[in-house]
């Protein structure tokens, strides 16, 4: 009887000491080891980091009087997660490819990534890619990668999103590039043509 | 015998998650502003008669901000480093808060922290700001509902 005590006592232990670290995580990624050599390297940095219960409590926020803030909020409220990262460099050679694609490999680990655009602009080196995660079929998760020579963006959205939904999000700090992307694939037929390529699954590790 | 060994065992399986849970538990915006004056040898300003302007907020908008505290440092000379500065506040804010927008510039000039907490049907909201040589710290409760409402209001008439 003292044994089972002595048990309980040390599992309801074990169980606290589990939860104490697991708050911090908020189901969004940890921030990768190149983005620390980023932000050593920017002069500017702006991080942005929701996680599922922030994004609940802030859909409080819309009042849900009219049809498009009503739709907003059933959007944010669905989500899991939201991660924005930004840098800011004082002068152009800052980051090289590598560092773009262990960003990529970083952030799309975990999942189905399906490349909706990879654009690619030679004379000035600047990169945008749009990947989709893809969970039994369904958008779970989009992934924005936006290279520029002076500037680095990163949004990772996680949870059920649709790209008509995409500039519901753009008000929210550093998601105006998600109105270009809706934009994007809605409206320029010409520059979509060049741009966007079918979706070709990539595999990561575990879900 | 077995019992003697059973009564330490059971102290220190209760007394450490107690201690790493405590740990969180404390801190608050004093402890963030007192912690930032002895870091950076400043001296923050409290607003006077605080209690009234919290008494007006709270009735102006009919609940939707209550609890609010406020900090000012003026002649903030120091060389800060966003990093420290980051882990600091997050240290001292106590448990349950997430930060949420962090905007840091690498020569230490500008720096703001957003952090935010669940507060029951409230949102806690703390904010601190370095710009040149000032620093604001500023802590409030909100009510989502009360002030959306409060900021529809402002909206109608901006449309107007």
């Amino acid at each position: 009887m003292k044994n089972r005590v002595a048990i309980w006592v040390l599992g309801l232990a074990g169980i606290a000491l589990a939860v104490a670290p697991a708050r911090a995580q908020n189901g969004l990624p940890m921030p990768s080891p190149v983005e620390k050599e980023l932000a050593a390297r920017a002069s500017n940095v702006t991080e942005v980091t929701l996680g599922k219960n922030m994004l609940g409590f802030a859909a409080k926020f819309l009042d849900g009087k009219d049809k498009d803030e009503e739709a907003t909020r059933h959007l944010i409220e669905g989500l899991d997660g939201i991660y924005v990262r930004e840098y800011e460099f004082d002068k152009e050679g800052q980051y090289s490819a590598v560092d773009i694609e262990k960003l990529r490999t970083y952030f799309q680990s975990g999942g189905e990534w399906s490349s909706i655009v990879h654009e690619h602009d030679k004379r000035s080196g600047e990169t945008t890619d749009v990947m989709m995660k893809m969970v039994n079929g369904q958008p779970h998760g989009l992934f924005v990668l936006d290279a520029e020579a002076r500037e680095l963006s990163i949004v990772l959205i996680l949870g059920p999103v649709k790209m008509e939904d995409l500039s519901k999000l753009s008000g929210i700090g550093g998601l105006g590039v998600l109105g270009d992307i809706d934009a994007d694939s809605h409206g320029n037929a010409n520059r979509n043509k060049d741009k966007v390529k079918p979706p070709k699954a990539k595999t990561g590790g575990d879900e | 015998m077995k019992r003697l060994v059973l009564i330490p065992i059971c102290f220190f399986a209760l007394a450490v998650p107690l201690v790493v849970l405590a740990n969180g538990v404390q801190g608050g915006f004093d402890q963030v502003v007192s912690s930032i004056e002895s870091r950076y040898h400043v001296h923050a300003d409290r607003i006077p008669l605080l209690g009234l302007v919290n008494f007006v907020a709270r009735a102006s908008t009919r609940d939707g901000v209550r609890g609010m505290h406020v900090a000012e440092i003026e002649d903030f000379n120091a060389d800060v480093d966003g990093e420290e500065l980051n882990k600091l506040v997050s240290a001292k804010l106590g448990s349950g808060w997430e930060r949420v927008i962090r905007e840091t510039s690498r020569k230490g000039a500008d720096q703001t922290l957003i952090f935010m907490r669940p507060e029951g049907s409230r949102m806690g909201l703390f904010v601190l700001d370095l710009g040149g040589h000032e620093m604001d710290v500023v802590q409030m409760s909100v009510d989502p509902d009360h002030l959306s409402e409060k900021l529809g209001q402002y909206e109608h008439h901006v449309k107007d």
